[in-house]
């Protein structure tokens, strides 16, 4: 009964959506009482019936109910209560039904934390965000139920949870990246009601800023976290692949963070209105297109979604509607001037303009080089490419690299006109400093300097420089002027630390494959290596073969285990990585082929300061939510 | 000129000079970097030189994988049941690296027919078939 439950309550869901998507904005423009419906009290009716639905199909994976479809593709009896719950989100049916519950927990937060001064705009965004759960919600229904039933005679047992998805990262990585996706709605929203109803730039920027800082703080950690998976669990050691589905991650990422800096100047200068309106729409946009991507099957990704191009043409579809739909309001309505001081190029708007620009830039070239293969074969009659990671690794430095050169100034720029650029000599100093104490650090742990990191540790320690701006207020003040600017000090070290992560594992990892017996040793950087013992194991639902190797230098020694495991149900191998993790490196080796009897290949990495890289992800996110609550305080 | 002039016409340089840099960025790096599929029967009479790199696939054939136990080399043949092609690799197969499984290999075609492989892509998902290997066996069809 459960399931059927569940389906019914999201098909009345989808009629309650529906009246929500239109009423609220009927009674606005016929200005007739009848229509007007009790939205708050609607949108907690939605909460209510999506989460019920939600769980519904949580209780179908607790009870290894297998004639659920869904069910049965995805878990197995002999997998461990905890995979079985966060397998409801480990395929495309189930993750959809969370981004819905994401969208109406993001709507909710919204009415609740946000004073709107116009009643009218309030219902708008509500009537709009009802439109986009509306035409999520008939998605799944139509192209993707969760709750469909295998009937009369259901299978005894599972296909299992894909054996890469079972592990506590792939837990919380799709529920982080699916709110910060479906967070977007609501700039979306706000935007599309700013122009319905021509509200002050200075206004509706204030109300979309908290909102935008919050979703990109989760893309960020869904992002990061994805990455970190990806490192220790595909049993590579990489930690970015260039793959369509991160771009598709990446791209409105880059967009949300264009659209809050933008919204800063929005908000305080009145400048920039339409272009963060449009900034809006698109950010959305690309997270739709994102999910099209990678659930259609069209492009080539290591993301394997069950795939169907009937669903790819229905998220087309949604995406056309909202993105027409709201650029022909764009394009119909007249706006209101707003009264806007004049800036010079020295300015902190000029600063904005300029890393929106690049930031914009820079998410089009990606998304380009992303379906650039769609493009080509549909130009060439069926030809096929793919292109290689270069492409992005050459896009992304320059542009990188002018970002980071603009925001180590970004924080001494002032409104209107800068009116000294003194700063510079110290800002100079100052990183130059911290870049010949980084490089006594590197050539201290690592014996070695490499030109080819230069670029990147001296543009992380200008943008810490240009943060903390140590030299600027030698007082003690100083305190107070950082607890002032605590997120933003707290988002910008952490792209510095993420920069300067990104710089050194690129420089410094050294790996090697080479093929070892029981009791072998060899030397690899500063470590001497052993291959101990091979032995086998049992888990719930899989066996392997783990080797247990011993890792050890001058100060420790470490013993880490790496395994080659089967999966049972369905057969699949997995390798598990054996990471020792120090400060300023990991030690990583993972297990290869079994050549002959107790002949085993093996990979062996040292990468130092990985860790960095999400250490990084992690203050740029904290940095980013802490804006954001503030900025819901003050509203 | 007034301010607002000004103001939009450094906007526009800015705008200008960006779309440009990108451009040129995007047309020397792609061309650079796109790496084209051949099937095995296409790749008998594709003109290739041996430093382009490009890409080619389809099912691992049989009792064609051959590792050498001393070195990381390995050979193999895929075929899209018309042509075959041997493939050689020196390194570590991913996971899901069987036969009769779909594969795609990115590297060089040599002088004597054969595929010098650099990588082999791996997906994680047992079931999983690349687009260009399913549209191969598709057509077969």
């Amino acid at each position: 009964m459960t399931p059927e439950i569940g389906h019914i309550l999201l098909i009345v869901f989808l009629v309650l959506s529906f009246a929500g998507g239109f009423l609220p904005l009927t009674s606005v423009y016929l200005k007739n009482q009848t229509f007007e419906i009790p939205i708050k009290k609607l949108a907690f009716s939605l909460f209510l019936l999506i989460f019920l639905s939600f769980l519904s199909l949580v209780y179908s994976f607790l009870i290894d109910d297998f004639s659920v479809a869904y069910v049965s593709q995805n878990s197995n009896t002999n997998l461990p209560f905890y995979y079985k719950f966060a397998a409801t989100w480990g395929a495309h049916e189930g993750s959809l039904l969370l981004w819905i519950l994401a969208m109406n927990a993001w709507l909710i937060s919204f009415m609740f934390l946000t004073k709107c001064s116009d009643k009218n705009f309030t219902n708008a965004v509500f009537s709009i965000s009802c439109q986009v759960m509306f035409s999520f919600c008939l998605f799944t229904l139509l192209t993707s139920n969760p709750f469909e039933r295998i009937l009369p005679i259901p299978p005894l047992n599972g296909a299992d949870l894909n054996p890469s998805l079972q592990d506590i990262a792939f837990t919380i990585h799709p529920p982080l990246l699916y709110f910060g996706y479906s967070g977007l709605m609501i700039p979306f929203a706000i935007a599309v009601a700013a122009m319905l109803f021509n509200v002050d730039t200075k206004e509706w920027a204030a109300y979309s800023r908290p909102w935008t800082l919050l979703s990109c703080s989760f893309l960020t950690l869904g992002i990061a976290l994805g990455s970190w998976w990806a490192y220790y669990e595909l049993g590579w050691g990489g930690w970015w692949f260039w793959d369509p589905v991160e771009n598709a991650a990446f791209v409105p990422w880059l967009l949300s963070v264009a659209l809050f800096h933008s919204l800063i100047a929005s908000q305080s200068r009145s400048v920039f209105g339409k272009w963060s309106i449009l900034l809006s729409i698109f950010a959305f946009a690309t997270s739709l297109l994102g999910t099209f991507l990678v659930r259609s099957g069209i492009l080539t990704s290591v993301h394997a979604f069950a795939l169907d191009p009937e669903r790819g043409v229905f998220i087309l579809g949604i995406l056309g509607f909202f993105v027409i739909g709201s650029l022909l309001i764009y394009s119909l309505k007249d706006f209101k001037k707003d009264e806007v001081k004049p800036y010079q190029l020295s300015s902190k708007e000029f600063g904005f303009l300029l890393n929106n620009l690049l930031l914009v830039i820079l998410a089009v070239s990606i998304l380009f080089g992303t379906i650039f293969p769609l493009i080509y074969e549909a130009a060439t009659n069926g030809k096929q490419i793919s292109v290689g990671a270069p492409y992005f690794e050459i896009i992304l430095f320059p542009f990188a690299l002018a970002l980071g050169l603009l925001q180590g100034i970004a924080l001494y720029l002032s409104w209107g006109v800068t009116s000294s650029f003194n700063f510079l000599q110290r800002l100079t100093l100052e990183s130059v400093s911290l870049f010949g104490i980084i490089l006594l650090v590197l050539f201290i742990l690592f014996d070695n300097l490499y030109l080819s990191s230069f670029a990147t540790i001296f543009l992380a320690c200008w943008i810490v420089a240009g943060t903390l701006q140590v030299s600027k207020k030698r007082n003690l003040n100083y305190w107070n002027f950082l607890k002032k600017r605590l997120a933003v000090t707290f988002a910008h070290v952490g792209m510095a630390i993420l920069v300067l992560g990104v710089g050194v594992v690129t420089s410094y990892s050294i790996e090697k494959e080479l093929i070892l017996t029981p009791g072998d040793e060899f030397e690899f950087g500063d470590q001497k290596i052993t291959f101990q013992s091979i032995e086998d194991t049992l888990g719930p639902n899989y066996f392997s073969k783990s080797a247990n190797i011993i890792f050890e230098d001058e100060k420790d020694i470490s013993s880490v285990v790496t395994e080659k495991r089967t999966y049972t149900p369905s057969g699949q191998l997995t390798t598990e990585a054996g990471i020792v993790t120090e400060p300023f490196q990991d030690l990583y080796i993972s297990m290869g082929d079994n050549l002959e009897a107790d002949i085993w290949s093996f990979k062996v990495q040292i990468k130092p300061f990985i860790r960095w890289i999400w250490l990084g992800a992690l203050l740029i996110a904290f940095g980013s939510m802490l804006a954001g609550f503030n900025r819901i305080q003050r509203s | 000129m007034n301010p607002i002039r000004k103001q939009r016409l450094y906007a526009l340089i800015a705008v200008l000079i960006g779309s440009l840099v990108a451009t040129w960025l995007v047309v020397s790096a792609l061309s650079e970097n796109m790496n084209l599929f051949y099937s095995p029967t296409e790749i008998k009479d594709a003109k290739v030189d041996e430093v382009t790199l490009i890409r080619a696939g389809g099912m691992v054939k049989e009792d064609s994988i051959i590792k050498d136990t001393r070195t990381l080399n390995v050979t193999f043949t895929v075929t899209d049941y018309q042509n075959d092609l041997e493939i050689n690799y020196e390194g570590i197969l991913p996971d899901l690296f069987a036969e009769n499984a779909g594969v795609v290999v990115r590297g060089n075609l040599k002088k004597d027919g054969t595929f010098k492989a650099i990588e082999v892509l791996a997906k994680h998902d047992e079931n999983y078939m690349p687009p260009e290997v399913a549209k191969l066996i598709n057509e077969d069809l």
